[in-house]
C-alpha cells in the first residue's frame, strides 16, 4: 500500500496595483485571469460614482502595464453607467479560450462579452435573463474546459450551467439549498486536469467538486473561522497538482486545501508596496515620511476581503483584493512525494 | 378618512422611522401603538440587514472608502432596515454630534461613529459622550489630537458644551462660561489618536484612540463650579448632571422626532414653544439616568408627539427614504444608488458631510426654490411610476373597491395610502376637481393606473406633503 504525502507550502513573491481609475493601477478589482506568456487580465468593478474606473487592465506578472479595455465609450461622463456593447456595469468573471479571446460576463446586464486577445470587441452572447436552460441570472464565476466549453456559475439561479464558446446551452445542474449539489448563491469556478468542476458555494460557506457532468463528487468546509472553516467563498482554484485554493471573503484569508479537500494551510498576506506604488509614493514623497511615522502598518500586509484567487500552470497564485486595489502573487513551493511512508 | 389609530401609527412610523407602506401600518395598528414603540425601542428584537449580500454586489461598500459610495450604502440601509429607530437615531446623532468628510476623508472611519450611534443611540447620553470623546473621527474633526499640554486647542472643549451637550444657554443664561471651556480643553489633553497610514498605495486604515499620559494636563482645574484634577471623563460626567444638558437633549429629541424649534444657537433666549413638554423629557433625562431610549418612550407615548401630525418639514433623507419605502424601490443593491443618494444631495442634505459641526439647519430652512423643486420632482417621478411594486400595490388596494369610484374615493384612497395625509380643504376640493376633470373612474384598464399616479403626484406636489 502506498501513501501520498502532499506537502504544500507558500512563499509570497510579490504584491500588484494601487488604486487608479486610470492607466496602471486597479478600481475594486474583483477577479485575475491569466492570459498566455505572463500577462494579466484584472477585472476591475469599479463604482458607480466613478464609473470609467470600470474595465479590464491588462499588465504582466511584473508589474508591466500594458493596456486597459472594456470602457466602452471613453467620453463617459460621472454617475452613468455605459451599457453599450462592449462596455462593463457589474463584471464578475472572466474566462479565456484556447485562442485567447477573454470572455467576461455582468451581472448587471446578464451579459457575456467577448473581447480578443488585443481587447477588441468581438461579440456578445445575445442578453437572456430568466431561468430557463441557457438563460442567466447575475452570473458569476466561469471557466472554460479543455473543449473549450464554458461553464458559467449561475449565481441568483443556484446553479452552473454548461455552453458552448458560442453560447449553445448544453447542460445544467444545482438548485437553491444546502443539500449536496445545490447551492445557495454560487460564486467562484474552478476546473482542474481532470475536468471536474469546483465552486465556490457562497452562502453556504463550502466548496463543492462534482465531475463534467454535474454529478456531485465532494464538499468541503463548515462556516466558521476556524482552519478549513470558510465564511463566504469567493473564489476557488485549483492547481495542476490538485491543490485546492480557495479566497476566504470574510475571514480576510486565504485558504489551501488538499485534494481531497483537507486543510493544509492559511495565509492572511504578506503585501509589500507594489511597483506601481513605489512610483506613487515617489510621486506624492510626503507620504514617505507619514508613512515613517504611521501607526500600525504592519496591517498593510494583511489581506482584506478577497474576491478571486487563481492559480497558473508555474504554481504562482494571484490573490485579488477588491477592497485594497490589489494582487499578492505567491509561488508554490515543494514537491508531492509518492511512495511509501519513510 | 383613515381610522385613527392606522393614522397615528403612520404618524409614529414616520417620525422614528422613515414611513411605511400601507400593509405594514396596517399589520402595525392591529399590533398596537404601545407595542409598536416598544419594538422600535428595541432594535435588537428585529433583523439585522443581510450585509454579506449587500457587499457581494457593491464591492465598494466593503471598504467604505469614498464618499458616494458611503452615502449609498447608508441611504440603502435607511431604506431596508427592519430596525427603523435604529437607523434613526444614527442620523439623528449624526446632525447634532457632527463629523464632517470634508475634514475626515475617510468615511470607514466616520461609519465606525455611526454603528456607535447604531447600538449606543438609545443608551445612556452619558456613555454616548464618553464614546464620542474617544471616537476617532471625532478627535480628528475637532482637532484635539492637536490639543497638547501647555498648549491647548479649544475646538473639542467648546464645541463639546456649545454643541454637543449644554448648548450656549437657556431661559436667558449662559451655560458655561469661557473659563469652562478651557477647563475642559485642558481636561481631554492627552486624547488623541494614532498617526495615520497615507491613502497610497493601498487606501486608509482605521486609526484608534490613544491616551497619551505624558500630554496630558493633569493639574487642578474648575469646571462648573466644581474643582479637581479633572479628565475628559470627569468633564463629561459634570456636564451630563447639568440641567443644561437635560435641556439640550430634550429640546433635540423635540426638534428632531416632534415640532420643528428654532436652530440651536437662538435657544438661549427663544424658550421652547412646549415648555410642559420639555419638562416631561427634560424629568424623563434625570429620572433614568440620562438615558434617551426611556425619554423616547415618554415622547411617543405623549399626546403632544401624537397631537404633533405635519407639524415638522421633512428632512432630504427622510423625503427621498420615505418615497423608496412608499413605492417599494431599491429593496435590492442596483445601479441607481448613486443617483438616488445624490438626490438627497441636491435636496439639501449631504450625508457624512454636513455643512459646519453645527450640523444642518432643518425645518423650513431645509426648503429653497432649488431644493423644492428637487423634492417635488423626484417624489412626483417616483409615485407616477406604475411600474414600481409599491405604486402597483396602491393601484389595486384602490381597484379592489369596486368597478368605479367617486373623485372623492380616489382622493381619499390615495391620501391613505400615501400615510393618512391631512390636507385642507381649499387643497381637498382642487383635488376633487382634478380626479372628475377626466370623467368617470373605471377601475378596470390601463388608463385607471394612470389616473392613480396622476393623483399621487398631485398630492405630493402639495404644501402638506412636505411636512411629516
Amino acid at each position: 500500500m502506498t501513501t501520498q504525502i502532499s506537502h504544500v507550502n507558500l512563499q509570497y513573491s510579490h504584491t500588484i496595483g494601487r488604486g487608479e481609475q486610470f492607466g496602471p493601477g486597479f478600481t475594486y478589482p474583483i477577479f485575475v485571469a491569466r492570459g498566455e506568456d505572463d500577462l494579466m487580465y484584472v477585472l476591475c468593478r469599479g463604482t458607480e460614482y466613478r464609473p470609467e474606473g470600470t474595465r479590464i487592465t491588462v499588465c504582466t506578472v511584473a508589474e508591466d502595464f500594458v493596456s486597459i479595455f472594456a470602457r466602452g465609450v471613453t467620453q463617459q461622463g460621472p454617475h452613468e453607467y455605459n451599457m453599450a456593447d462592449g462596455a462593463l456595469v457589474w463584471p464578475t468573471g472572466l474566462a479565456i479560450d484556447s485562442q485567447g479571446n477573454i470572455y467576461a460576463c455582468d451581472e448587471w446586464l446578464n451579459r457575456i462579452s467577448i473581447y480578443n486577445k488585443d481587447g477588441e470587441f468581438v461579440g456578445k452572447w445575445q442578453e437572456n435573463p430568466g431561468s430557463g436552460d441557457g438563460q442567466l441570472d447575475r452570473p458569476a464565476g466561469m471557466v472554460f474546459d479543455q473543449q473549450d466549453n464554458l461553464y458559467i456559475v449561475d449565481g441568483g439561479n443556484h446553479r452552473v450551467q454548461k455552453f458552448t464558446k458560442d453560447g449553445k446551452f448544453l447542460a445544467q445542474w444545482g438548485s437553491l439549498g444546502d443539500g449536496d449539489g445545490q447551492f445557495n448563491m454560487p460564486w467562484g469556478i474552478a476546473i482542474d486536469k481532470q475536468e471536474d468542476i469546483y465552486i465556490a458555494d457562497w452562502r453556504n460557506d463550502r466548496i463543492q467538486k462534482f465531475d463534467s457532468d454535474g454529478n456531485f463528487l465532494m464538499k468541503f468546509g463548515t462556516t466558521g473561522s476556524g482552519e478549513g472553516q470558510l465564511n463566504r467563498p469567493t473564489g476557488v482554484a485549483v492547481d495542476k497538482e490538485g491543490i485546492i485554493y480557495v479566497a476566504d471573503w470574510m475571514n480576510d484569508r486565504l485558504q489551501v486545501f488538499d485534494r481531497d479537500g483537507s486543510f493544509l494551510l492559511l495565509k492572511t498576506g504578506d503585501a509589500t508596496v507594489s511597483k506601481w506604488g513605489m512610483d506613487k509614493l515617489n510621486a506624492n514623497p510626503e507620504m514617505w515620511e507619514e508613512r515613517k511615522r504611521a501607526h500600525g502598518l504592519e496591517r498593510e500586509k494583511d489581506f482584506w476581503a478577497p474576491s478571486g484567487v487563481t492559480v497558473d500552470d508555474q504554481g504562482r497564485v494571484f490573490v485579488v483584493e477588491s477592497t485594497r486595489n490589489r494582487v499578492q502573487v505567491y509561488q508554490k513551493q515543494g514537491a508531492t512525494f509518492l511512495g511509501i511512508r519513510l | 378618512m383613515a381610522d385613527k389609530d392606522f393614522a397615528l401609527m403612520a404618524h409614529l412610523m414616520r417620525r422614528a422611522g422613515f414611513g411605511a407602506p400601507y400593509d405594514e401600518l396596517e399589520a402595525r395598528t392591529a399590533k398596537g401603538y404601545e407595542a409598536t414603540v416598544e419594538e422600535l425601542l428595541h432594535p435588537e428584537t428585529q433583523p439585522e440587514l443581510e450585509r454579506d449580500i449587500m457587499m457581494r454586489y457593491k464591492t465598494e461598500w466593503v471598504s467604505q472608502a469614498g464618499l458616494e459610495g458611503q452615502q449609498e450604502e447608508w441611504t440603502y440601509r435607511m431604506i431596508n432596515t427592519k430596525r427603523p429607530l435604529e437607523e434613526k437615531m444614527a442620523l439623528f446623532w449624526h446632525g447634532v454630534l457632527c463629523t464632517g468628510h470634508a475634514k475626515c476623508e475617510y468615511p470607514k472611519q466616520q461609519q465606525m461613529e455611526f454603528d456607535m450611534f447604531r447600538f449606543q443611540g438609545l443608551g445612556s447620553f452619558r456613555e454616548l459622550l464618553q464614546g464620542l470623546a474617544r471616537d476617532p473621527a471625532m478627535v480628528f474633526y475637532l482637532d484635539n489630537c492637536m490639543s497638547h499640554k501647555g498648549a491647548i486647542n479649544e475646538n473639542w472643549g467648546r464645541e463639546l458644551l456649545e454643541l454637543f451637550s449644554l448648548g450656549v444657554g437657556m431661559d436667558g443664561k449662559e451655560n458655561y462660561s469661557e473659563d469652562d471651556v478651557k477647563a475642559a480643553a485642558r481636561a481631554f489633553t492627552g486624547w488623541t489618536v494614532t498617526s495615520a497610514i497615507p491613502r497610497y498605495p493601498y487606501g486608509r486604515y482605521e486609526t484608534r484612540f490613544i491616551f497619551d499620559p505624558n500630554d496630558h494636563d493633569n493639574d487642578e482645574k474648575t469646571f462648573q463650579g466644581e474643582t479637581g484634577n479633572f479628565n475628559g471623563q470627569d468633564i463629561i460626567d459634570i456636564i451630563v448632571k447639568q440641567p443644561g444638558a437635560a435641556r439640550f437633549v430634550a429640546r433635540h429629541l423635540y426638534n428632531f422626532f416632534v415640532a420643528d424649534e428654532p436652530q440651536v444657537p437662538a435657544w438661549k433666549d427663544t424658550p421652547p414653544q412646549d415648555p410642559e413638554a420639555i419638562k416631561m423629557l427634560e424629568d424623563e433625562y434625570f429620572r433614568s439616568d440620562y438615558n434617551i431610549g426611556s425619554m423616547l418612550r415618554v415622547l411617543f407615548n405623549s399626546d403632544f408627539f401624537k397631537n404633533s401630525r405635519f407639524t415638522k418639514v421633512k428632512s432630504p433623507a427622510e423625503t427621498v427614504v420615505g418615497t423608496m419605502r412608499l413605492v417599494g424601490d431599491f429593496t435590492t443593491p442596483k445601479p441607481g444608488m448613486n443617483a438616488l443618494t445624490l438626490t438627497i444631495r441636491y435636496m439639501g442634505q449631504d450625508l457624512l458631510n454636513p455643512p459646519t459641526v453645527e450640523g444642518w439647519h432643518t425645518g423650513k430652512e431645509w426648503i429653497d426654490s432649488g431644493t423644492l423643486v428637487e423634492r417635488i420632482n423626484f417624489t412626483a417621478d417616483q409615485v407616477g411610476n406604475t411600474s414600481l411594486p409599491g405604486v402597483q400595490a396602491i393601484i389595486n388596494r384602490l381597484r379592489a373597491q369596486g368597478s368605479t369610484l367617486s373623485a372623492e374615493a380616489l382622493v381619499e384612497g390615495c391620501l391613505d395610502n400615501l400615510g393618512a395625509y391631512d390636507i385642507t380643504d381649499e387643497t381637498r376640493s382642487q383635488l376633487v376637481e382634478l380626479a372628475k376633470s377626466e370623467g368617470e373612474i373605471k377601475t378596470s384598464g390601463p388608463e385607471f393606473d394612470q389616473r392613480v399616479a396622476q393623483m399621487l403626484q398631485s398630492m405630493v406636489a402639495t404644501t402638506e406633503y412636505i411636512f411629516a
